[in-house]
């Protein structure tokens, strides 16, 4: 309580005055203008300003699928499954299509961002929706905008969420040539029947076709999406869409636990926890087999729900996690721009109002606000768990006070005894728990000069991370 | 005319009113439920009818009775001879229909107008009203015209429940008779019983009165045979009336007049007033009611409380007939009010004796009692910040009710609060209710207890009422707890059933009789402490309702008690800890246990929950961990549902009391508070 109470002057006396190097956006200018230079910091290291630079990702969202999944709760534009040839290109295009890609490229013409300098893009994720739906000169568009407005980074990865069953070694062929150059390839289960009950537009078969149009066109940098805890999915099931998964060598895997949604078939039909879902005790079990599956398998398991084999690790998520700004275009997608999260509306008629707005000037495209560092820790403190790197205490300690990380790990003590959470040093030693606890006792060590990092543990600490992040919470928050 | 005269006489006869509100003029919560507010607009609308009465034109369509009623009920402070003062209480369970023909006596004497009466219906304390009982009492001074001789009769209320029984032996002793009222389709209830042997027992004369025999099922000659039987009082004069349907109320009123005895003349001895109730009233100090038992008291009497050693002047005196009406001078015989800038209700204790300052009585009056508590609870604010709003609360309170006492206490779970002493259960659930209605309060109440008696080896003997200040085993030598005597009266058919749920509290089987061909009562001894729990509840649900029970302390006793502590974790949690016999630590400790194990959300490790005598585990459950609590789901960078997630959950863990490392959510606690109260 003491100690909580201790805190919130440290977060007052930031509020509002970071550090800024000139940003000319209206947001955050009155707030950042008359920041006094006492309490102007190093942008370069510093957590509190990280956000401020012009962002070098962006995020393009494509929202049109075949048909709404069962448990997707995102907002996606579902165009029917009548054309017979999946494969290759429709014979016209659909106008839906293109009429959307118009106005993302208005929306992208009309981000205006006046930062002094322009750094090039370094990641563009083109997420969905099923973005493979969308014929290659559309792609290639988007991508011609982005790199007139941004320019774009001869060595830019550039990532693109494919459906089995939705594109051909032709159409792959296409968008590698225009730059595409890592795959996301959303198998989800090996099991026709579990595919079937989650209302995936494809079967089993159309995976292995997939998979094999991808190697035909050499596509190195893959990743496959499998979801967990699916009805009626079996330990004997998730076993085998691993070992399938890992039999197809991708280099990067994200296993993703299904989250049932409010609003969705799913969320209509089905409990989390009850049958036909796994249990939770099931459903505990399925993360921590992906885990040691992968890991035995030569993958790291480096964020909550990522796996990678060395070297494939997805760039453009890894800005998410380390709370680094990213443009956002398209329907319902979110930015981070100045230290603001903005999401764009979810409706394709008020998005079309909001890139009519943004044309005339008359709507904000990076958000309203004032920056919160509390948010901003919280940011970092729910984003740096998630990754096995976990969160750098020393560099927390320098942007939100030490007291701050003092609390935290006196928070977590406990569950640095119980294992789920570890420590480590400077050489990514693990520091033992009653070495932790010692330091956390001493008033007169500075904590972080033993202990770099604390991290979730895989699995147990990953399996709990609500419950471990919201501890921290309430200490930036009491 | 007869209103004319009235007018000049005293202010208009009603008023809209919380000081003498009541179903209707009688019944009032007076030490215990008028809050200020009713006060004060009270006595603003008492300035609003005095201003009115004058213009406004009477209803004069009654018949010529009741004008000659009214125009006696209007003269009712004109004095009468000694001789001619009747004053008397009515005896009843609850829903016999007291209220009813209290009104009735009131209307048909003129004291409250026809028309006034429905006002009064529709203003009465909400808490009064939902329990449909009457808490305290207050008093009505009638005047009654019996073959051409006007005669004063002064009817005081009994509260009707057990808890309050001192303060209707003291209403009882203010009377010289009393009207028995039974409800001709239900008979003779065990309340009843008990408020009749102190009314014999203070030699008043009993006038037995069947009401409600309109209804379909009323039985008229059953009942009266039942008082003959159960109470062996003579029953050839009882008065068959409907106080509803207006019969048989003049019979009541003769019969008053010709039966009850005058009170003594003795006008000339030194004062001795019997305080019968007193209240606080904010703008005026202490209320106090009285019937002059010898001598006289007039105001500006420099005034003596023998009890608590205080004195005042009495301001102001007066006669409550219902509401207070100014008089000069009270003598023998006569019932009245004095406010004296009395600054709390513990100076003026009900039972205390007045006397005058300077002409003090020799001796008080008998059956003097200082109000001693039965049962305890602790009292927690849910938010920690209303402590001082709860203690301010409780001082007020104690203003109005001597009987309440409070101490503050410590909880590791609960902060901080206060443990209270009360009368009875009901005195604890009222005192309650208020402080949550009446000053906003958002409170947790822990299982009420008794108080222990504690020999310990070194040979004191220490009173116990928390369990977490119980001595420990090896200093203790015995624990003795409080016993009473009850006697339930139920149809024949539940007997069985009383007698299971009787031996299951711990009672001793003492005597069983059969009162009538179908009812029978029944005599047990058993543990305070077994009837502070859903004794009652548990007596209603299984006779249907049929059952009434009385009880009366009979002292302590030596018993085989424990302290039953729960463990969370491994760590004690002392609010939950409770003194329990042995032969039921078992069922108790499994019901807490399971109880918590449902309500405490799962940790990020397994905990066990245990209930312990000593270092002895009597009952355990475990709790698993959580397995798994992960959003292994990406948004496209959009964090912002993830984060409002993990922020509620956060809030969540706010909300909770660390027990060692296990959060436990505020509403766990409640819930087994609540759980021990029927357990236990």
């Amino acid at each position: 309580m003491m100690l909580k109470t201790t805190i919130s002057p440290v977060f007052s006396s930031f509020r509002g005055k970071p550090k800024t190097s000139r940003l000319i956006f209206q947001a955050c200018k009155a707030v950042l203008e008359d920041a006094p230079p006492g309490a102007r910091r190093n942008a370069s290291t510093n957590l509190t300003t990280l956000h401020q630079g012009p962002p070098t990702s962006a995020y393009v969202h494509l929202p049109f699928c075949r048909k709404r999944c069962h448990y997707c709760d995102f907002p996606i534009l579902a165009l029917g499954s009548s054309s017979s040839n999946l494969y290759e290109e429709r014979k016209e295009d659909d106008p839906r299509i293109t009429n959307y890609v118009n106005l993302l490229v208005r929306e992208i013409n009309a981000t205006r961002t006046g930062f002094d300098t322009k750094p090039n893009l370094e990641t563009v994720f083109f997420g969905g929706g099923t973005p493979s739906l969308v014929p290659p000169k559309l792609v290639s568009l988007v991508l011609e905008t982005l790199s007139l407005n941004f320019g774009l980074s001869p060595d830019a990865e550039i990532s693109m969420e494919m459906d089995p069953g939705t594109f051909g070694a032709q159409k792959l062929k296409e968008l590698m040539e225009l730059g595409v150059n890592r795959v996301s390839l959303g198998v989800q289960a090996f099991q026709d029947e579990l595919l079937k009950a989650c209302g995936r537009a494809h079967g089993v078969s159309q995976v292995y076709e997939a998979i094999e149009f991808l190697k035909e066109c050499g596509v190195e940098n893959w990743s496959m999406d499998l979801i967990s805890s699916l009805p009626h999915q079996t330990l004997e099931m998730w076993e085998e869409s691993l070992r399938l998964a890992i039999e197809s060598q991708p280099n990067h895997v994200s296993v993703y636990d299904l989250q049932v949604e409010q609003g969705t078939k799913f969320g209509n039909v089905y409990t989390p926890g009850q049958s036909p879902l796994p249990s939770e005790t099931q459903s505990a079990e399925f993360y921590k087999t992906a885990s040691s599956m992968l890991r035995g398998a030569g993958y790291e398991h480096y964020e909550v729900s990522s796996y990678s084999k060395d070297g494939f690790k997805c760039k453009h998520n890894l800005i998410y996690w380390k709370n680094k700004p990213f443009y956002a275009f398209g329907l319902g997608s979110a930015s981070y721009v100045g230290g603001l999260r903005f999401s764009r509306p979810r409706k394709l008629k008020e998005y079309t109002n909001y890139v009519t707005d943004l044309e005339k000037g008359a709507a904000n495209w990076c958000g309203n606000g004032d920056v919160d560092l509390k948010d901003v820790a919280t940011d970092i403190l729910m984003l740096s768990f998630r990754t096995s790197k976990g969160l750098q205490l020393e560099e927390f300690g320098e942007a939100f006070g030490r007291e701050v990380v003092n609390s935290i790990c006196k928070v977590y003590e406990p569950y640095v005894e119980s294992g789920h959470i570890v420590c480590l040093d400077d050489m990514r030693r693990e520091v033992m728990s009653d070495e932790f606890k010692s330091l956390v006792a001493n008033d007169e060590v500075k904590i972080e000069d033993h202990v770099r990092y604390l991290r979730l543990r895989d699995p147990d600490g990953f399996l709990l991370s609500n419950e471990l992040i919201s501890l921290a919470f309430g200490v930036v928050s009491p | 005319m007869a209103m004319a005269s009235a007018m000049d006489l005293s202010p208009p006869t009603f008023f809209l009113s919380g000081t003498s509100s009541s179903s209707s003029s009688l019944r009032r919560l007076s030490s215990i439920s008028v809050s200020s507010f009713r006060r004060h607009s009270n006595r603003r609308l008492h300035v609003l009818c005095q201003a009115t009465a004058g213009t406004q034109p009477q209803s004069g369509l009654s018949d010529s009775g009741s004008k000659l009623a009214a125009r006696s009920g209007q003269d009712r402070l004109l004095k009468v001879p000694i001789s001619k003062i009747r004053n008397f209480s009515i005896i009843a369970h609850i829903d016999h229909g007291k209220s009813t023909l209290a009104d009735k006596l009131l209307q048909v004497t003129g004291t409250v107008q026809n028309r006034d009466m429905k006002e009064q219906f529709l203003d009465n304390m909400d808490l009064e009203r939902e329990r449909g009982i009457t808490i305290k009492l207050q008093a009505a001074r009638m005047r009654y015209v019996y073959e051409d001789t006007p005669y004063c009769l002064n009817l005081i209320d009994t509260p009707g429940h057990v808890d309050f029984s001192y303060e209707v032996s003291r209403s009882l002793a203010a009377c010289e008779g009393a009207l028995l009222v039974v409800d001709a389709s239900q008979g003779v209830e065990a309340q009843t019983l008990a408020n009749v042997y102190l009314a014999l027992e203070n030699n008043l004369e009993i006038i037995p009165v069947v009401n409600k025999i309109d209804l379909p099922g009323a039985e008229p000659e059953q009942v009266i045979r039942e008082i003959e039987e159960v109470i062996g009082l003579d029953c050839s004069k009882a008065i068959l009336c409907s106080a509803k349907e207006g019969i048989g109320i003049t019979e009541i009123l003769d019969a008053i007049v010709q039966r009850i005895p005058p009170p003594r003349d003795t006008a000339e001895k030194p004062l001795r007033a019997l305080i019968f109730d007193s209240y606080y009233d904010p703008y005026r100090g202490v209320i106090v009611y009285f019937r002059v038992i010898d001598g006289k008291v007039k105001k500006g009497d420099k005034i003596f409380f023998m009890a608590s050693g205080k004195d005042y002047f009495a301001d102001e005196i007066g006669v409550l007939s219902p509401n207070q009406i100014q008089v000069d001078e009270l003598y023998a015989g006569e019932v009245g009010y004095i406010s004296a800038s009395i600054r709390s209700v513990a100076d003026a204790r009900v039972g205390d004796t007045i006397t005058t300052y300077s002409r003090k009585a020799e001796s008080s009056l008998p059956g003097y009692e200082e109000a001693t508590p039965m049962v305890f609870c602790g009292l927690f604010p849910v938010d920690a910040d209303q402590f001082p709003d709860l203690r301010d609360a409780l001082e007020k309170l104690q203003l109005n009710d001597a009987a309440l006492k409070f101490e503050p206490e410590t909880s590791s779970a609960m902060g901080f609060g206060f443990r209270c002493g009360f009368l009875g259960l009901l005195h604890m659930e009222i005192v309650q209710e208020r402080l949550e209605r009446e000053y906003n309060l958002n409170l947790i109440t822990t299982a009420p207890s008794v108080v222990y008696r504690v020999n310990t080896v070194n040979g004191d003997t220490t009173m116990c009422s928390n369990p977490s200040l119980l001595p420990q085993p090896g200093q203790r030598k015995s624990v003795e707890e409080p016993y009473v005597k009850i006697e339930l009266l139920t149809p024949k058919d539940y007997i069985g059933a009383l007698m299971e749920l009787a031996q299951d509290r711990r009672g001793e089987f003492k005597e069983m009789k059969y009162i009538a061909e179908n009812r029978a009562s029944l005599i047990y001894e058993l543990p305070l402490a077994e009837m502070v729990g859903d004794f009652f509840d548990q007596l209603k649900s299984r006779t249907k309702g049929y059952a009434s029970m009385e009880y009366s302390v009979i002292g302590y006793r030596e018993s085989d008690l424990i302290k039953l502590d729960i463990l969370i974790n491994a760590e004690l949690v002392e609010p939950l800890s409770t003194i329990v016999h042995r032969d039921k630590a078992y069922s108790v400790g499994r019901a807490l246990t399971q109880k918590l194990k449902e309500l405490i959300p799962r940790q990020m490790f397994k905990v066990p929950i245990q209930a312990c005598i000593g270092s002895k585990v009597i009952a355990s459950e475990a709790l698993s961990a959580i397995r798994k609590d992960v959003l292994a789901k990406c948004y496209g960078g959009d964090i912002s549902r993830k984060k409002k997630l993990l922020k509620k959950q956060a809030a969540g863990k706010k909300r909770m009391k660390a027990i060692g490392r296990v959060d436990v959510p505020q509403e766990a606690f409640m819930a087994v508070l609540k759980l021990e109260r029927e357990v236990l």
